[in-house]
């Protein structure tokens, strides 16, 4: 099938990582959006999911994927595998985005979402001079994106407890930040 | 003069815990209000410029004080020497809530306003029973700020960096919390 030939394109510190990149997500990319939002692997620590229907798939990339600011498709071969956002705040939070990711589960463990957050992070600081501070909320469970988070450059400030409802769940949630002026690694 | 009534209160620079109270702000408190909006050392950790003349105070008290969920002047004797309020979210962020607070000068430093702050935290979470999460950020250089939260019993949970802009430049800002399940003081 495509997918197990994209799949093992892709080896870890042998170069193949170059052919990642980021580009704006559309509804053409709705089957391969699918295959990451109908696994619950994935979708666990997500705000969404897991689709079961395209029409979900369509739905979301409508409303929550177009409209959005800064929204990128984590591509291998132009064909996306995961996605990359950074979202703005306004008035005196103008100074702070946060940034979230997700990846299908096939391509985990590749070092792929710390290179698209590395991209990401570069990308949005030089997009937005008036941005500071990048962050992301990372669920206390998901110990596989603190890892991400930690090996992109960010420093893990705090646990914030019962700070959001996640699926129906008050979550404790660790707050990492990467300053605009920070080093990038 | 009448502010002595509530000076009476503070022999040796005490006052009686029993004399803090929390009540709503009246139009009529319009001087009592003012004695503390207009104090350059109070707006300094403050989001607004002192205050300079009564006019804008009487339009804060109509029109900017019923927009707050919850808000209380901090009294002693009844008579107004601060004020606090409670911000709410919705949605997935329902559970949590922001407070703030502010003291004039002269009562600084002697338990006013942790008293004030115990106060709300024991009546709140009764108020919103939705609520499990209460917070306040300071920014870094606002120690005894920060004091107030500390022997109030909230918990400090990290520094988050150049996390909003206030009055022209980002600031690094110090976030506590204290939830519906932790001991109250």
């Amino acid at each position: 099938m495509e997918d197990n030939s994209l799949a093992s394109t892709i080896k870890e510190g042998d170069g193949e990582l170059s052919d990642i990149s980021l580009r704006p997500m559309d509804l053409s990319d709705v089957d391969d959006f699918m295959v990451w939002a109908s696994d619950d692997k994935v979708t666990h620590f997500c705000s969404y999911g897991p689709y079961t229907s395209r029409e979900q798939g369509i739905k979301h990339i409508e409303n929550k994927v177009i409209p959005h600011p800064w929204f990128m498709a984590i591509c291998v071969n132009n064909r996306a595998i995961g996605a990359i956002s950074v979202s703005a705040n306004q008035g005196n939070d103008k100074c702070r985005g946060e940034i979230g990711y997700v990846l299908g589960s096939k391509y985990w463990g590749k070092g792929i979402a710390t290179r698209a957050v590395k991209m990401a992070s570069d990308a949005i600081f030089a997009e937005w001079p008036h941005l500071e501070r990048l962050e992301a909320l990372v669920d206390v469970e998901n110990v596989g994106s603190q890892k991400v988070l930690l090996k992109a450059g960010f420093m893990q400030e705090g646990v914030l407890r019962k700070y959001f409802i996640h699926k129906g769940k008050t979550r404790d949630t660790i707050m990492f930040s990467l300053l605009s002026t920070d080093p990038r690694i | 003069m009448e502010s002595d009534s509530s000076e009476s209160y503070m022999k040796n620079g005490f006052v009686e815990l029993s004399h803090i109270s929390l009540r709503p702000l009246e139009l009529s408190d319009i001087d009592d209000f003012m004695v503390w909006v207009s104090d350059p050392k109070v707006a300094r950790f403050c989001p607004w410029e002192s205050y300079t003349n009564k006019e804008d105070g009487i339009n804060y008290i109509k029109t900017k004080v019923p927009q707050h969920p919850w808000f209380r002047a901090i009294c002693v004797n009844n008579r107004p020497v601060g004020a606090t309020s409670v911000r709410p979210n919705s949605g997935n962020d329902m559970c949590r809530a922001e407070l703030g607070y502010v003291l004039a000068s002269k009562y600084w430093g002697k338990g006013i306003a942790t008293q004030a702050v115990k106060i709300v935290t024991k009546t709140i979470f009764d108020e919103w029973p939705h609520l499990e999460r209460l917070e306040a950020v300071v920014d870094v250089e606002n120690v005894a700020s920060q004091r107030v939260l500390e022997k109030a019993g909230f918990k400090r949970e990290g520094v988050l960096g150049k996390y909003f802009i206030m009055k022209g430049s980002t600031k690094d800002m110090v976030v506590f919390s204290l939830l519906s399940t932790d001991p109250k003081t």
